[in-house]
């Protein structure tokens, strides 16, 4: 069975709305005495540091972790991010993520998105029409997917015959070469769920590997005293133990983007994962995965269940602290 | 009425040494007289030291961590200056600090020496020259261990074990900091 021609971008670009975007984020001078506190509380540090000075903003779509992540100049460098996705159809949906409107294509947003998300990072992108293998850049590679691979419900993986393209990322999954971040879908349904008589077989040969992210969409970026809930749209985690334990939940904010669905949540994992790549540059990208999971917060969720939030909303700012000090 | 003027300069340690010494020769046959001329606790040191337990952040588990438990000294850095008048113009300064420490500092024991000499232009009029100098006193912030879970366990900058930088980066932002080792003080006083 081959599924070359069958691949849809997960993402439910909604009428442009009149944004409330960006509450700009001036960076700090470079001597500025940072005494900075962010999410909530979740980090404050207090020393003389070195800043970047940059135009990049943190916008009011992002998790305030993300403002946290960048109070020391460090935004995911040494990292490269290669997005699957499309780049050469003329399908383009309007959407804004605080730099004004635009209309562009699916993998155009997708790449916005998580460039913004980690800045510094190299960002790739691999057209997925081409169907042509995935290469890995030196060092630290993370590959988003926010797109899947859709046919008759029924057959077992392994009787998909992948085009190279997604071969080498299953490969990159399984060998733990590359952080694989996985849109979830937009069907409400479990990962790898039955939906119109079809199913999405590149969630189902990503399930059990050691580096696959499955990413769904939270309808906001969840705090403990304002909880957050899974998209209407998001699918969830199911009861399958193997997607339970590598599923992860973030906010997608689209009432203030215009963007919804899970093709923009996959972006936002890919950019966590950079950022903590830039900090330990020497993690493999199985630690990285591991932290990212393990980290995840269940406090900001409404009626935490891991069928539903797998091992809940992904916390930039927990990911990157340490377990213990002293 | 009275005026002062006061230069901050830097000179040579041992010069100063040498000064002190020189007049204390000259005096010998004299009886000297030890005063109390300051005790103090506190420092710009200790002030810098008690700035680095402001703030805190969260582990990986949600608990807080607050520095001030790393930079709260039970003991607050005392000094104790005195003057022995050697000659009715001249007197040798001289004086310690305690130093302090908490878990993640350590403000070293200092010692102060210097001299102080005074002349009369008219009746009226003093003019007077000290000159101290403090050895030791240093301010040393210490890492922490940081555990990391799989990711490894760091020695690092303890107030930025949760930051986005890199953990051995953080290292190079440990404050260490030298209390000022020279004064001058030139003070001019006119009584009318």
């Amino acid at each position: 069975m081959s599924v070359n021609s069958l691949k849809f971008g997960l993402a439910a670009a909604l009428a442009m709305l009149s944004a409330t975007i960006a509450s700009a984020q001036e960076a700090l001078s470079p001597d500025e005495m940072a005494a900075l506190c962010h999410g909530g509380g979740s980090i404050c540090v207090s020393a003389t540091i070195p800043v970047t000075r940059t135009t990049q903003a943190v916008q009011s779509w992002m998790s305030p972790d993300v403002g946290a992540a960048w109070a020391a100049g460090y935004k995911g460098q040494g990292v490269t991010i290669t997005m699957v996705d499309d780049f050469s159809s003329t399908s383009r949906f309007s959407g804004n993520f605080g730099l004004g409107v635009q209309t562009q294509r699916h993998g155009e947003w997708t790449r916005e998105e998580a460039s913004m998300i980690a800045p510094s990072a190299t960002i790739r992108s691999k057209d997925f029409s081409t169907g042509t293998y995935v290469p890995l850049a030196s060092g630290r590679n993370v590959l988003n997917l926010s797109y899947g691979m859709y046919t008759t419900a029924g057959y077992s993986v392994n009787q998909i015959g992948w085009a190279p393209e997604e071969a080498s990322i299953i490969y990159y999954a399984t060998r733990g070469s590359a952080v694989v971040s996985k849109a979830a879908g937009n069907d409400a349904v479990a990962v790898g769920g039955v939906t119109g008589g079809q199913q999405d077989y590149l969630d189902l040969a990503l399930i059990g590997k050691p580096t696959a992210i499955f990413v769904g969409a939270l309808s906001s970026n969840g705090t403990t005293t304002n909880k957050a809930q899974l998209a209407w749209y998001s699918d969830y985690a199911g009861s399958n133990a193997l997607v339970q334990s590598h599923f992860l939940v973030v906010g997608v904010e689209g009432d203030k983007t215009g963007l919804y669905g899970t093709s923009f949540a996959a972006p936002i994992i890919s950019g966590y994962a950079a950022i903590i790549g830039s900090k330990f540059t020497s993690a493999t990208p199985v630690q990285i995965t591991n932290d990212l999971l393990n980290t995840a917060r269940t406090d900001t969720l409404v009626n935490y269940n891991p069928a539903v939030y797998g091992k809940g909303e992904a916390s930039l700012s927990r990911a990157l602290a340490p377990v213990a000090i002293h | 009425m009275r005026e002062r003027s006061n230069i901050g300069a830097g000179f040579c340690a041992a010069a100063l040494l040498s000064c002190a010494f020189l007049f204390a020769s000259t005096a010998m046959a004299q009886e000297w007289t030890t005063s109390l001329v300051d005790i103090h606790q506190g420092s710009p040191l200790s002030d810098k030291a008690r700035d680095l337990g402001n703030g805190g952040y969260e582990l990986q588990s949600g608990s807080w961590v607050s520095f001030s438990r790393w930079y709260h000294a039970s003991w607050v850095d005392m000094h104790v200056d005195l003057l022995t008048q050697i000659t009715p113009d001249t007197g040798i300064l001289w004086g310690f600090g305690t130093g302090e420490q908490a878990e993640k500092y350590r403000i070293e024991p200092s010692l102060k020496l210097g001299f102080l000499t005074q002349i009369h232009p008219n009746p009226n009029s003093t003019l007077s020259l000290s000159v101290t100098s403090t050895i030791g006193g240093n301010l040393t912030e210490k890492p922490c261990q940081a555990d990391y879970g799989d990711l490894g366990t760091y020695s690092v900058n303890c107030r930025l074990a949760a930051g986005e930088m890199a953990p051995e980066e953080t290292l190079k932002y440990l404050v260490n900091a030298k209390p000022e080792t020279m004064r001058l003080w030139l003070n001019y006083r006119l009584t009318f």
